[in-house]
């Protein structure tokens, strides 16, 4: 389970191995990996092979982010509000993959909701990182970020609202990719903060994850922000050929200076960052520095906070215990549904909640939603003003390696600087992003991420292919350093 | 501005039918000033007021309704299943008026 799904379909082809062999040994490593990593919250033991037809992807196990709805399937979204909560129905872009042959083995684990960044509030418990246990994945998609690292299977379904499916693979080593916002269905994916919410997929290389795509891609009657991409054909665009592209840097977030209480940990991790910038160089690409109003950048996190906080209250409150989820023993109704959301929800999702409620007042609207929604528009025009100019944004991901399980709270507090936070802008305006592991620090790996136009998934796919091909990380899997 | 207050936390809680304890309604002050802070800044933006909010990822996008026509809709047992309690074709719910 180690190769990639191109290695693995051709050897289904030839017969060298059976989709049996497949499922049994992906389904032998799930349980290894939930005992070391605490990464699932359901293993389909029944899984069964799949004959294997002429898609890439037939007979080959995946796993699926647990708050996808998966018929007959346990789909919790990690939270404790849904612990019993069994589908009636398949999200669509999971329903794309089992047409296509794929067998799903697993649901993995998640910041409730995909509302956390750590992958520590699972209703199952954290999430380890398989590089090393003290350390978070980072979340939301925190289990499928772990069992791809690990060699359960070449791919696994995301969502990202914030930087979930991004940030994650950073931190284990892999490939994250969210598309143009539409070109997957959200159909079947619990919602979080709809106008944010992305689908995507955690692999081992851009193939791979350009193969998954390409599959899961297209208009879809239930999901009415859902887009006709038939004219795009993500694995066929990676040519490797970028000669002439132009990406860009921003210098307020990458310069050094900027930290002057920058850890070892920064400064390697920014040093590598350069370092990649100069592979693309080589390939005949432009990478340029621009500079962006530092005070737009600072806003990021407080706006995306308020937006999303906003729009999970509202998503949200048909949690009750009453339609689905356990039902609380109270006998009034009122007592009944506050109980069931009180014991069900952690602290974390509560207080995003209260938030979300405040900002949404009338007499809070306009100081806060409204021109958290105006600084929105001023940072996705600005960075459409330079798309026009660019092909791709290149940045690093995050401000090293994985945290500490003590280090980070999921706290919003005046120190986070836009250096952790700043994917959020691929959600903020649909963008194209996709992260690639570029390397390690204190023997841990750290990613780069690569983040285009609206639509401009082919061009940002090839630069990552064209980049990952130029360093010694692809299909890496992770070895426990500690 | 009212100043964002414990109490007032309590009560935003209370309406969205959510118990905290005192160390949750302390971490939903200290994060929210860290916003407010933010928001500050963001209100000094020239012209913030002037700009149109963006409430989606995609600008450019055109909706189109679907024809309006009826389709079958899911089996009720379905419907029905996930519910903690229920009595024939709907969901048994406790008395809400007295």
């Amino acid at each position: 389970m180690d190769k990639s799904i191109l290695e693995l379909h051709d050897l289904l082809k030839r017969g060298k191995i059976t989709s049996e062999e497949l499922v049994k040994e992906a389904l032998r490593k799930s349980h290894e990996v939930e005992q070391k990593y605490n990464a699932f919250v359901t293993i389909c033991d029944d899984a069964k092979e799949i004959k294997v037809t002429d898609s890439l992807v037939s007979g080959i196990p995946f796993g699926v982010k647990d708050n996808y709805s998966t018929k007959d399937v346990l789909s919790t979204g990690s939270s404790n509000t849904l612990k019993n909560y069994v589908p009636f129905y398949t999200a669509t872009v999971v329903q794309k993959l089992l047409d296509a042959g794929a067998v799903m083995v697993n649901k993995t684990a998640l910041d409730e909701f995909g509302m956390g960044g750590t992958g520590t509030t699972c209703h199952t418990g954290p999430v380890l990182n398989p590089w090393d246990k003290t350390r978070m994945c980072a979340g939301s998609s925190a289990g499928s970020a772990c069992a791809v690292a690990s060699g359960v299977y070449p791919f696994a379904l995301g969502s990202d609202t914030g930087d979930s499916i991004r940030k994650p693979a950073a931190f284990c080593g892999i490939v994250g990719y969210k598309p143009t916002y539409g070109m997957l269905s959200r159909y079947g994916l619990f919602p979080f903060a709809s106008s944010l919410d992305h689908c995507g997929v955690l692999t081992r290389s851009v193939i791979d994850a350009a193969i998954v795509t390409d599959i899961m891609k297209g208009i879809d009657k239930n999901d009415m922000t859902s887009w006709d991409s038939s004219n795009i054909h993500l694995k066929e665009a990676l040519t490797g050929d970028i000669k002439g592209k132009k990406l860009f840097y921003i210098k307020e977030i990458c310069d050094i200076t900027n930290y002057p209480n920058a850890t070892a940990e920064l400064k390697s991790h920014l040093k590598n960052y350069f370092h990649t910038l100069e592979l693309l160089k080589e390939e005949g690409a432009e990478v340029e520095e621009v500079s962006i109003d530092q005070n737009l950048l600072n806003a990021i996190p407080s706006v995306y906070v308020v937006i999303s906080c906003a729009e999970a209250t509202s998503n949200m409150s048909n949690l009750t215990g009453i339609i689905f989820g356990p039902r609380s023993e109270e006998k009034n109704v009122f007592k009944m549904m506050k109980d069931h959301r009180t014991i069900g929800f952690s602290p974390l999702i509560k207080r995003r909640f209260v938030i979300g409620s405040y900002v949404l007042q009338k007499e809070n609207q306009e100081r806060y939603f409204k021109n958290a929604e105006r600084v929105r528009r001023l940072i996705v025009d600005k960075m459409k003003e330079l798309f026009k100019e660019y092909d791709a944004l290149i940045l690093p991901v995050s401000s090293g390696p994985a945290k500490k399980f003590d280090e980070d709270k999921d706290v919003i507090d005046e120190n986070t600087n836009v250096l952790e936070e700043h994917l959020q802008i691929g959600n903020f305006g649909g963008f194209p992003s996709i992260t690639i592991p570029n390397g390690f620090v204190n023997n841990l790996p750290v990613g780069i991420n690569i983040t285009g136009n609206c639509y401009d998934d082919e061009n940002i796919l090839n630069i990552a292919y064209t980049l990952e091909s130029k360093m010694p990380y692809k299909g890496q899997i992770a070895k426990e350093v500690q | 501005m009212n100043k964002f207050t414990k109490e007032m936390v309590d009560d935003y809680a209370e309406k969205l039918l959510i118990g905290l304890t005192d160390e949750e309604n302390k971490l939903v002050l200290d994060e929210f000033e860290a916003i407010d802070k933010s928001i500050d800044l963001i209100n000094k933006i020239p012209n913030i007021a002037e700009i149109e909010p963006m409430t989606h990822a995609l600008d450019d996008f055109t909706y189109e309704l679907r024809k309006d026509i009826a389709e079958p809709s899911i089996p009720i047992e379905d419907a029905l299943r996930n519910a903690g309690k229920t009595d024939g074709r709907e969901i048994e719910v406790p008395k809400v008026v007295d």
